[in-house]
């Protein structure tokens, strides 16, 4: 087997193995060392020895002899400590083997819930997840977040030790907290995505690749829960947002906006699969923000251009997403899509009224949104005052470039 | 040992890279990337040399806010430097052998890529300070 399938097939197991270990054994934080371990010595070997016929068992078998190493060590240094720990040698079982397959799906998703328990702030569900779900190594996630391997190795070590304290027993939380739960597991999938793709500096190819892992581990999440509408859908945004990343940035890595990308870079195939995903979502009933949000993508990705798009469609999906989130983001979006529908006027006359909204005053989205329905609406000297400021307003060098030169086009 | 090399930079050179219109013809798209390629290829190869620590740019000295204590009550300032003073844009802080490494990975940063045609209002330059120990487990 080549090596990039069983890197492939490695990372799909990682958490089965580590969440039957966890399951076994209880000791998370020794359970992953003891997972790492066994996850190392199948990239050395299989590549050369062939992959065994049951990788997931030799992999947990692997595991917990090493975690028994591992343990027994600990117990030593304990007893000198004068405390005994009790606990049951594999040989010793009296409970089900770890590796029979009926609870390995439930594992993952175990795992998952731990690692986005909300003991934890959010920068650590982030690592948590990418490290003990997605098999990432400390090296890889601390690249991408743009911080020293030491400090992420400390973030990671700290949070393994919270989910320890916290007590956290290992099964799926009560069916009443589950959605609750659920809805956490998906925000931080969701941040993850976003970590990858909103950013346009630094080093772009670590950061595209947080992205993918973000699809891969929602895929794997949908899936375990192939009957939930919100997995679906953020999902398909994913995938949707995906889509158009070819086009994004110019080659000397200038922002495009979406009415100017060129649009036969658009990945066909992640547009196809998110369409499917969201349009066999959508109808099941209890809609949620992520579903509509893919369908907005949706209908953005199927327009041939920027002309053809379906604006009024759009406007509707934005007044849906409205009623169930109070974001102002969202808000200035409608307003955008009132405007494409019913002339710029129609758009300005919603800014106003978002104006006092505190968490927009500051920022410069809405001064932005307001020069580009300026421009629309002829009025080029209010436009380009309000791309200056709008400049002035945002910290990201990428936006001010873009906004300076929509300015500079006006003068 | 760590050490800390720092970027300065005025708000009128903010402005020329921002694009923001005004007396200088602002960067070009390829010119800021050829710039970006460069910082990055510096920053990646600390990091694979191990002796990366940190490293952070900080937003246009007009962001910048100052609290100062008038009359023994404190006051806030927003953007308080004049356009041309040179402040603190960014700073990258690595671990290696000896204060000359480190002011040999600082002086490749003169290398650094800019338009043919800028006018410098300012002679380039950078500044290595070593970092004094005792503080390391205040950082990150």
């Amino acid at each position: 087997m080549p090596n990039d399938d069983v890197e492939n097939l490695l990372r799909d197991l990682a958490p089965q193995v580590l969440g039957a270990l966890v399951r076994r054994f209880g000791h998370f934080a020794t359970a992953e060392d003891a997972v790492q371990e066994a996850l190392l010595a199948a990239a050395v070997q299989w590549p050369e020895e062939g992959v065994p016929g049951n990788p997931r068992g030799w992999l947990i078998t692997v595991g917990s002899r090493r975690l028994t190493d591992l343990l027994r060590a600990e117990q030593a240094r304990r007893r000198r400590e004068d405390t005994v720990i009790q606990w049951t040698p594999p040989d010793q079982w009296l409970a089900p083997a770890a590796d029979r397959p009926a609870e390995q799906s439930d594992d993952t998703l175990i795992l998952l819930f731990m690692c986005c328990h909300p003991a934890l702030s959010p920068a650590s569900q982030i690592a948590l997840t990418l490290r003990a779900v997605g098999g990432l190594t400390t090296a890889e996630i601390a690249r991408a977040f743009l911080v020293p391997e030491s400090t992420m190795t400390r973030r990671i070590s700290r949070a393994k030790q919270r989910v320890k304290d916290s007590g956290i027993p290992f099964g799926l939380p009560p069916a009443a907290e589950r959605a609750a739960r659920l809805g956490a597991v998906l925000h931080v999938l969701y941040l993850i995505f976003n970590e990858g793709y909103a950013s346009t500096s630094g080093p772009h190819l670590h950061r595209a690749e947080l992205s993918s892992e973000a699809i891969r581990l929602t895929r794997m999440v949908r899936r375990l829960l192939p009957e939930d509408g919100e997995v679906a859908g953020l999902l398909a945004l994913m995938l949707l947002t995906d889509a158009r990343r070819p086009a994004r940035t110019g080659p000397d890595g200038a922002l495009i906006p979406m009415a100017e990308q060129d649009r036969a870079l658009w990945n066909a195939a992640s547009t196809a699969e998110g369409v499917a995903l969201v349009s066999e979502a959508l109808p099941r009933g209890a809609t949620g923000p992520y579903q509509i949000q893919a369908a907005i993508a949706a209908v953005h990705d199927e327009a041939p251009s920027a002309e053809a798009t379906d604006w009024p469609q759009i406007e509707a999906l934005y007044e849906v997403l409205m009623r169930i989130s109070d974001n102002p983001v969202v808000a200035l979006n409608h307003a955008v899509a009132v405007a494409m529908v019913r002339g710029p006027r129609a758009g300005l006359d919603l800014l106003g009224e978002l104006e006092s909204d505190e968490r927009l005053a500051a920022g410069h989205r809405l001064h932005a949104v307001r020069a580009h329905l300026l421009e629309m609406a002829g009025d080029p000297v209010a436009a380009r005052a309000g791309y200056l400021e709008a400049a002035r307003r945002t910290t990201s060098l990428p936006q001010q470039r873009y906004l300076h030169a929509r300015a500079a086009r006006l003068s | 040992m760590k050490y800390m090399i720092m970027l300065y930079g005025s708000q009128q050179d903010y402005d020329v890279l921002s694009g923001k219109p005004g007396d200088q013809e602002p960067w070009r798209d390829e010119d800021v990337a050829a710039m970006h390629a460069f910082m990055e290829k510096w920053n990646n190869d600390l990091v694979e040399s191990g002796e990366f620590v940190d490293a952070q740019g900080l937003s246009a000295p007009v962001h910048a806010r100052r609290i100062e204590l008038r009359d023994g009550v404190p006051v806030v300032t927003d953007g308080p430097y004049p356009e041309t003073q040179e402040v603190l844009a960014g700073y990258t802080i690595v671990e290696c052998d000896s204060f000359d490494r480190a002011t040999e990975i600082a002086a490749r940063l003169a290398g650094t890529p800019h338009p043919k045609d800028t006018k410098l209002a300012h002679e380039w330059y950078v500044d290595v300070r070593p970092i004094m120990e005792g503080f390391g487990d205040l950082e990150a």
